[in-house]
């Protein structure tokens, strides 16, 4: 009962007049991001990081997690009226749900995505209050060995997941963590490759980072190809957004697998909101009597993935608050928003902070609700938005971002860093290398770096530490398992298979 | 006729990836060079352009090779950072420079991207070299750095053979008009919001980042630059309430 007690303060938490204005700003923001193409969500919470600075922790906390799950629902009206995901999670939902669209049936489409990504965001919600504290005091026994096992799981699940070749996903993960290196050492406080530059002592942001890679490298790339991406808007007025009985007949057990698929991909390491959407797509496809139908309007194929990523973007903050540990990059900025408001994430947070963690859980619940009038009754304001044209849209953006670097430490050298990154972004999508688990990398290398000297100076330099005690060992052979069926040929085809989804 | 083709059009592309890999073999030290001219100028300190010029020449060319012998004989003296600079980045790469010669790259995204980014990894092994490493069982500062270096010299290497073993897509097309605007307008935000203010900075970077793209209307991009200067100059000092200078230095003062 100690849940019920939990939440209710939550709830008491985020029903204050300014975490409820937080609340409603990030699903607002979160829509608007998901809706425009070209602007990721990564590069929007690293671009609003700063502005947090003069937020409570609470509210700058809520207003974060509700642009991800926001951008969830904004990426599912691009993807079915334009044929442009919005997002990278709603890629596959483009397929049936653009298919629907051109049979006159956007509207059922738009409101099925949103039933299911509303009824996953209230499952996933309560998931988080349920395994919450059982996992904390899971989280409580772990000692340095653990923890450096647990990352290693970590960032061997974030390769699994990662589209492309194996071994580019390893090498950028460990790019990552060379770049995490940079700056003083936390042990000896050598300053560690930063050739003099007293700006480069502090160790390089990873919001300038983040920023670069995803937000500049993105803006580079989309220039490319032409300013004017085309964009085929369904052009007739949205009439009906009720769906039929049979609609709802159809897309309710794909809603249901959904969630659970992405309520599980969520809380796995490394995974997230992009995968998920993916499996459980291919999921549906597999499971359909008639697996033709798939790309010519079927109603689960927009109900399944919509679920399933709205589902993993509020998982994904299981490990976050419970572990300390961020499973995907976003969350990697999470961390990065916490230690702004001086919050170490981790298993004391639960503890020391029930107002921000049950606050932050209630919100994700209100913030559904909110997401769901955002979006179905006001769809064409967001129809409007998308006639803004590229040409301005990204002028805008590089700017908002070079203000956003700027103000967070006021050093125009941070600035001038994130467009050094922008480059390096832009050479990694040339040479097909994925920047996310770079990112990741980044984030856990301090972590990992540490809990990697403590065990080995517990265990007086001894490396069987990590397979004497057991739950490392365990952890330490599912991370070998998993790499080894990743490498095999037979998982290898069909893990092409789940991605090559997208390019149909 | 068209294998004969073929294979001329990979002869032609291999030199030129060649002659890239020797440039980036001695970037780190025209990057010095180039540097170090400011400093005649007496912009930043360190060393001015003739050291820099003949203390890397002679590394390449002599130290480097004797060091190595040394080495070889048993002779532990200290090595100068510019020898290591060239024993441990330069020489690497022009080895596999001069390899690229002989190979067929049947996927030159793949050669080219894992080389460059073993190149990285080299120099982040060159730049963690001047820190301790192990002391006794516990790790020095540059244990780690030395040791995530190493594997990823050993990853790239993979990347890079995989570009030699099986077929894959080519060098992609890089453009240059918007990586230079963006990038432009990004430096003069960077080297302008301090002397210049926020309002000035921001307008000015709007307009350099529009030409990044050959269908900006000019009129149309002034109007809503402006527009997005006001926003911002709004926002960010007074509704987040971050300080930062809003107009020019010389016009405030």
């Amino acid at each position: 009962m100690e849940l019920f007690a939990n939440l209710a303060h939550g709830f008491a938490v985020a029903f204050s007049p300014i975490n409820l204005l937080m609340c409603l700003i990030g699903a607002l923001v979160g829509t608007l991001v998901g809706v425009l193409p070209g602007i990721g969500t990564i590069a929007t919470v690293a671009m609003l990081l700063p502005i947090t600075f003069g937020l409570p922790p609470v509210g700058a906390l809520i207003m974060l997690a509700g642009i991800y799950y926001g951008a969830q629902y904004g990426g599912s009206t691009t993807s079915i009226l334009v044929n442009i995901p919005g997002e990278a999670t709603s890629v596959v939902t483009a397929i049936d749900g653009h298919a629907m669209a051109k049979q006159g049936r956007a509207g059922p489409a738009l409101a099925i995505a949103a039933i299911g990504s509303f009824f996953a965001g209230c499952v996933a919600t309560v998931l988080i209050a349920v395994l919450g504290a059982p996992l904390t005091k899971l989280a409580l026994a772990f000692g340095p060995a653990e923890y450096f096992s647990l990352m290693v799981l970590g960032l061997i699940f974030a390769v699994v997941l990662a589209k492309g070749s194996v071994l580019k996903a390893i090498a950028m993960i460990v790019f990552g963590l060379l770049l995490s290196m940079v700056g003083s050492d936390i042990e000896t406080g050598a300053s560690r490759m930063a050739f003099n530059i007293p700006e480069l002592a502090d160790g390089l942001g990873f919001a300038t980072v983040a920023m670069g890679v995803f937000g500049f490298a993105e803006i580079i790339r989309n220039l490319d190809a032409g300013a004017e991406m085309n964009r085929d808007l369904v052009q007739q007025k949205i009439t009906g957004l009720m769906p039929t009985r049979k609609d709802l007949k159809d897309s309710t057990p794909a809603i249901l697998r959904g969630t659970v698929l992405g309520s599980i991909l969520g809380i796995l390491p490394g995974g997230g909101a992009v995968i998920a959407s993916f499996a459980a797509y291919t999921l549906e496809k597999k499971l359909a009597k008639d697996p033709k139908r798939f790309g010519r309007g079927a109603i689960e194929g927009v109900a399944a993935p919509e679920s399933a990523n709205n589902a993993a973007a509020q998982t994904s903050f299981i490990p976050l608050l419970t572990l300390g540990i961020p499973p995907n990059a976003v969350m990697a900025l999470m961390v990065g928003a916490m230690t702004i408001h001086g919050i170490v994430p981790g298993p004391q947070v639960m503890q020391k902070q029930p107002d921000l963690v049950w606050g932050m859980i209630a919100s994700m619940w209100i913030g559904n609700l909110m997401l769901i009038i955002i979006n179905l009754p006001l769809v064409g304001i967001w129809v409007r938005l998308l006639r803004v044209p590229y040409r301005l849209m990204f002028p805008s953006i590089v700017i908002f971002c070079a203000i956003g670097i700027y103000s967070v430490n006021n050093a125009p050298v941070d600035v001038i860093l994130a467009g050094v990154f922008g480059l390096v972004g832009y050479w990694l999508i040339k040479h097909d290398f994925e920047p996310a688990p770079l990112l990741l990398g980044m984030v856990l290398g301090p972590l990992m770096e540490e809990n990697l000297r403590r065990a080995l100076l517990i265990s007086r330099g001894d490396w069987s530490v990590f397979l004497t005690r057991p739950l490392s060992a365990v952890l330490l052979a599912i991370s070998f398992g998993l790499l080894l069926l990743t490498v095999l040929p037979a998982l290898r085809a069909k893990r092409d298979e789940v991605f090559t989804e997208s390019e149909n | 006729m068209a294998e004969t083709m073929g294979h001329s059009a990979t002869a032609t592309r291999n030199t030129s990836v060649v002659i890239g890999f020797c440039l980036l073999a001695i970037a780190p030290q025209i990057f010095e060079f180039i540097w170090s001219i400011g400093t005649i100028f007496g912009w930043g300190a360190g060393r001015g352009p003739a050291t820099v010029l003949i203390s890397h020449v002679t590394a390449l060319v002599a130290g480097a090779p004797a060091a190595l012998i040394g080495a070889a004989g048993g002779d532990t003296k200290k090595m100068s950072s510019d020898v290591l600079l060239a024993l441990i980045y330069s020489y690497p790469i022009f080895a596999v420079a001069i390899l690229t010669l002989f190979m067929t790259i049947r996927s030159a995204q793949d050669y080219v991207g894992g080389i460059i980014l073993m190149a990285l990894a080299l120099f982040a092994l060159w730049a963690s070299s001047d820190l301790q490493g192990m002391r006794g069982f516990s790790f020095g500062a540059g244990t780690a750095p030395r040791m995530f270096g190493g594997l990823l010299v050993a990853l790239s290497a993979g990347i890079a053979l995989t570009g030699l073993m099986t077929d894959g897509p080519g060098m992609s097309h890089y453009s240059w008009r918007g990586p230079l605007f963006v990038m432009v307008a990004i430096l003069f935000f960077a080297l302008a919001i301090r002397p210049l203010g926020l309002v000035v900075s921001a307008f000015v970077s709007f307009m350099i980042a529009a030409t990044g793209s050959h269908e900006t209307r000019w009129v149309e991009a002034a109007i809503v630059g402006a527009c997005l200067t006001v926003g911002c100059a709004i926002l960010f000092p007074y509704v987040l309430g971050l300080p930062m200078p809003m107009f020019p230095r010389f016009l405030v003062q």
